[in-house]
């Protein structure tokens, strides 16, 4: 297992203020759709890959969590599409009922361990799929569930219309993002976040010293499935439409790639630089015409990283090297590094 | 020094001129852009078309159209959808606003909602097929998307090859309808309801998914007493149920797809070929229709344009479906731009296609959208079946597809 | 009571998963990974079958062979390039996801996307009345017969068997006893993706060949592994003959109600018996 990296010495604030500075003119910098478009679906990615970092830091090796984006996206799409709330109590209540839904199955998985673990969130995935898809009578099976937009927002002089354009869905990911990310970044400070490492690092151990187990996985499972729902409310939103395939295996396994790419030392910093990298990396893919090359491009720089950055450093890592090798240059670093 | 001075300019000068003249004959480009499925399981029926559409745009533009005495072509970008709505919107914002096309073209079901909400939102027109999507109890609102325009009728297309085989087959016991469970829907629903009208003796199952292994499907089309089953579209599979049903013994039980055949050796190569004779499809290339008259002018463009592609893939290209796609939606296309005047204010192109009168690869046809989906829009190929003998396909039976009420 | 079509049917699948599911258990036995590009070894399998019967012209047997020495061939390479250069059992896992979609494209690209068949080696039925069987279906059978002997003759009476069985038990302790588990490991690596790619070359015939066709056997064999018990070769055999049959015979009473059966029973079987039905008890 490898050890975490501490960003609070490895990035200075005035760093990390310039980076959301630079973020939050994105739209005036650019106003091209087609770019904000791809930074609003890696930001909405962003939030499922840290859920499943979350989850990974107790040890537990999830490939259901796509499903509770689709858990969350079918729940304010039916609030909205059928019985006509409006988005704000919708996207909300996605998220309880994605984090309810989290918690009752953890209790009952999560006391399995290891791959086994992976197969039963696989077929629950799976499940839910097909369950989305037969269920005509409230999902619209294969038709799909057309999702209202928010209501335009009055500010005196000004309103913010999600209809017109995307800049408002933008801030609107940007803010979730970055609440996920200050939740996540405050659980993995805290004596918690420790606990969670302690149970994967060596589960006997941390049950010997009076760790229950169960307790923790189901806190990062459900916590995780909270912001997982909410991301995937946003996802039918923002794409205004949900259909039964959207949300399924192969998401979760973009999911768990990106994450790994990205680099699981941190559970912020890697799961955005990966689901943005890759993201983007993919969407840029669509243009090439030569069939084929797109997936083996991207299976190519998946091993790439994986033989490169090893043991889940990812692409974060990138930054840390950078960092301590550029600009500190600090010899204690290095020796650090030498250990592990 | 001097010299040299009046040389350059002089040779200046003349490269000016001929610049100016040949960029005032060199046609104005008009982009439009197809989101369309180029990798994943689905890519072959992406790529199948490609070659045929670059050809057929390439003849086109050799006379090319003139609105207001400027001459234009078209020019087709292509961007990978990968068969899902977040991938169909993702491409229809790059086509938008990073390559600047005013019109988009494509024909998938599933991407539609996604594609033509980023669409409208663009005042984009958005040339597409009917289908699971695009009708009544599906997501299509003609007050929500009134940009699209329904070139292809897809759905009327399907329900009337079921009339054509009941034409050719008229002894038939029960008709099996075979379709993959994400196909489920009000195109479904609408197929179901017009077959019961029309009388139709029929059954139908679904399968899940990248289902190969089709036994249990033949096995209960079998107990229902079917003696004709028709796969909505999926090849493989359709390929699979024509060579596992000869091999349970039923060689009695006849089997089509609706779409036309990819190439015919593929269907001998995997069916087998005595599995394989029989199958039914759909038959668009040689344009052999007899209930329904086609523009002898087309004809032989689409007859050279399957003769460009063979030669250019070097090996003999028999695939049709492209014809009744792309160059009918840019034949009205061009036809509504001159109608309107314009090339670029989308609204008055609209205005002009509804209800209006286009000249199209198989006759004129009217865009009355009063008798259609509550889209104003529908222009349909006839549903003319072929089957194959030994190694060729043949003419079996037509059904002109009318706008349903 | 389903008829007999249904339960041929039903062998068929199984034999299939078996043999897929059976070298990715060894797989694991031995280098403890996953390795989730089984399903694309497959595809290759087939696709060596094909072009060695279309192109190269040698005859089916022979062809089969061909693709298992070859596919076990890349194997080994990929073992040696990437397997061994990454440590930790999950970002090897991470990394077979990957090369998932590096052989799709590159199969993609190399042999093209359209369906390819091979309906043309051992046409023909043998009539048994009511139903038919084909000899493809037959071949399939007796193929994975004689598959499944060798690999039970080859674990349970030679020395590399015994190596493989050692190191599957204790891996530090056979290392004692002289099992270089490196070769041992590639050797094992060479036989289940080997296996793979047979079982995609004799199934190859029945069905269509293009670069997607590993997907869906890669799960049902993970599946099949899954509930047999991970590490447990018989319960690769059994979860495989499971599946396969309940796929044939769930399909034909439920039709497309099948999916959710399979899935839920599998997630119902290891919440009961989280160590599958063979695998010893895991922690």
């Amino acid at each position: 297992m490898m050890t975490y990296i501490d960003y609070k010495d490895v990035v200075p604030k005035a760093v990390i203020g310039l980076v959301v500075l630079l973020i939050l003119l994105v739209p005036i910098i650019t106003t091209n759709e087609s770019t904000l478009s791809i930074l609003i679906l890696s930001g909405i990615w962003a939030i499922a890959v840290m859920g499943f970092t979350l989850v990974l830091r107790t040890g537990q090796f999830s490939l259901g969590q796509a499903a509770f984006m689709a858990i969350g996206g079918y729940t304010s799409a039916i609030l909205t599409a059928q019985m006509g709330w409006s988005f704000w109590p919708a996207f909300l209540l996605a998220g309880l009922v994605s984090g309810l839904a989290a918690f009752l199955v953890g209790m009952v998985v999560l006391r399995v361990g290891g791959i086994y673990f992976s197969i039963i969130t696989l077929s629950l995935c799976e499940v839910i799929r097909i369950v989305a898809q037969q269920w005509e009578s409230v999902t619209r099976g294969a038709r799909g569930l057309i999702t209202a937009q928010p209501n335009p927002i009055p500010l005196g002089f000004f309103e913010i219309n999600f209809f017109s354009s995307t800049v408002p869905y933008f801030y609107l990911t940007v803010c979730l993002v970055a609440f996920t990310a200050l939740v996540f970044w405050r659980i993995g400070e805290s004596r918690l976040g420790r606990s969670f490492a302690g149970v994967a690092l060596n589960p006997v151990l941390a049950e010997h010293q009076g760790m229950y187990l169960m307790k923790y996985r189901v806190i990062a499972f459900t916590v995780a499935g909270v912001f997982t729902g909410l991301a995937g409310s946003l996802y039918a939103h923002f794409l205004t439409v949900l259909t039964p395939t959207m949300l399924g295996l192969w998401q979760s396994i973009q999911i768990l790639i990106m994450s790994i790419v990205g680099g699981i030392g941190s559970l912020v910093g890697g799961p955005i630089i990966g689901s943005i990298l890759l993201y983007t990396f993919g969407s840029y893919l669509t243009r090439l015409d030569i069939y084929g090359i797109q997936q083996l491009l991207f299976g190519a720089v998946v091993v790439l990283v994986l033989l490169f950055l090893p043991k889940g450093t990812g692409l974060v890592d990138l930054w840390g090297r950078f960092w301590t090798k550029v600009i500190w240059r600090e010899k204690e670093f290095e020796m650090d590094e030498a250990e592990e | 020094m001097k010299k040299w001075i009046i040389i350059w300019a002089a040779l200046f000068i003349t490269v000016l001129t001929f610049g100016l003249a040949s960029a005032q004959n060199e046609p104005i480009i008009i982009k439009v852009g197809m989101p369309t499925v180029l990798s994943g399981p689905a890519a072959p029926w992406g790529q199948v078309g490609m070659d045929p559409y670059h050809a057929w745009i390439d003849l086109f533009n050799k006379e090319g159209f003139k609105v207001g005495g400027k001459t234009y072509n078209f020019k087709l970008i292509t961007v990978d959808d990968k068969n899902t709505p977040e991938g169909g919107a993702a491409a229809a914002k790059q086509l938008i606003y990073s390559d600047g096309c005013k019109f988009l073209a494509g024909h998938w079901t599933w991407n539609f909602p996604s594609v033509a909400t980023v669409a409208n939102q663009a005042k984009v027109i958005l040339l597409t097929r009917t289908g699971n999507e695009a009708v009544p109890g599906g997501v299509y609102d003609p007050k929500k998307f009134p940009y699209v325009v329904f070139a292809n009728d897809s759905m009327g297309q399907y329900i009337a090859d079921h009339l054509a085989i009941v034409e050719a087959y008229p002894k038939y016991k029960k008709i099996g309808i075979l379709d993959c469970v994400i196909g489920k829907g009000p195109a479904a629903d609408i197929t179901v309801a017009a077959l019961n009208k029309a009388g139709i003796r029929f059954v139908q199952e679904w399968f899940p998914f990248g289902t190969q292994d089709l036994t249990p499907y033949i096995t209960r089309f079998k107990e229902a007493g079917c003696d004709i089953v028709y796969i909505a579209g999926w090849v493989g599979e359709t390929m699979a149920f024509a060579k596992q049903r000869w091999e349970m013994g039923f060689k009695d039980m006849k089997v089509g797809h609706s779409g036309p055949f990819v190439s015919v050796d593929m269907y001998l190569a995997v069916s087998g070929k005595d599995a394989a004779q029989g199958l039914i499809g759909q038959y668009w290339t040689s344009w052999e229709f007899k209930k329904t008259k086609v523009n002898p002018k087309y004809i032989k463009m689409c007859k050279e344009v399957q003769e460009i592609v063979s030669k250019k893939q070097g090996k003999p290209f028999n695939y049709t479906g492209w014809v009744g796609w792309l160059p009918n939606h840019l034949l009205i296309l061009s036809q509504a731009m001159q109608k309107a005047g314009t090339v670029d204010d989308t609204d008055a192109i609209m205005k002009v296609i509804r209800g209006g009168t286009f000249d199209t690869t198989i006759g004129k046809w009217t865009m009355s959208g009063a008798k259609t989906y509550g889209s104003p829009i529908v222009f349909g190929c006839p549903a003319a079946l072929s089957v194959i003998k030994g190694d060729k396909e043949v003419y079996l039976s037509e059904h002109p597809t009318k706008p349903l009420p | 009571m389903p008829p007999a079509g249904i339960w041929i049917d039903g062998l068929i699948q199984s034999c299939a998963y078996m043999t897929m599911a059976f070298g990715m258990v060894l797989v694991f036995s031995i280098l403890g990974i996953l390795n989730w590009t089984h399903g694309q070894f497959y595809m290759l399998g087939a696709f060596v079958v094909y072009y060695a019967i279309t192109a190269v012209g040698i005859p089916f047997p022979l062809g089969l062979l061909a693709a298992g020495v070859l596919v076990a061939g890349l194997s080994i390479l990929v073992k040696k390039i990437i397997i061994d250069h990454i440590t930790g059992d999950l970002y090897v896992g991470v990394a077979t996801m990957g090369l998932i979609f590096f052989f799709e494209g590159a199969a993609s690209m190399i042999f093209g996307m359209q369906d390819k068949g091979l309906a043309r080696v051992l046409p023909g039925v043998v009539d048994l009345g009511s139903f038919s069987v084909s000899y493809q279906k037959i071949a399939v059978v007796s193929f994975t017969l004689v598959i499944m002997i060798i690999l039970f003759i080859m674990l349970n009476f030679t020395r590399i068997g015994l190596a493989i069985r050692a190191t599957a038990q204790q891996p530090d302790a056979a290392s004692l006893y002289g099992v270089s588990v490196e070769r041992l490991s590639l050797t094992v690596m060479g036989i289940g993706c080997g296996l793979a790619a047979m079982a995609g070359g004799i199934i190859a015939p029945l069905y269509t060949i293009n670069p997607f066709i590993g997907g869906i056997p890669m799960i049902m064999s993970l599946l099949a592994i899954v509930i047999g018990g991970l590490g447990s070769l018989t319960g690769a055999i059994v979860g495989g003959l499971i599946l396969g049959f309940l796929n044939s015979v769930v399909a034909y009473h439920l039709s497309y109600l099948s999916e959710v059966v399979l899935f839920m029973l599998v997630v119902i079987i290891l919440l009961v018996r989280p160590q599958g039905l063979f695998g010893a008890s895991v922690k």
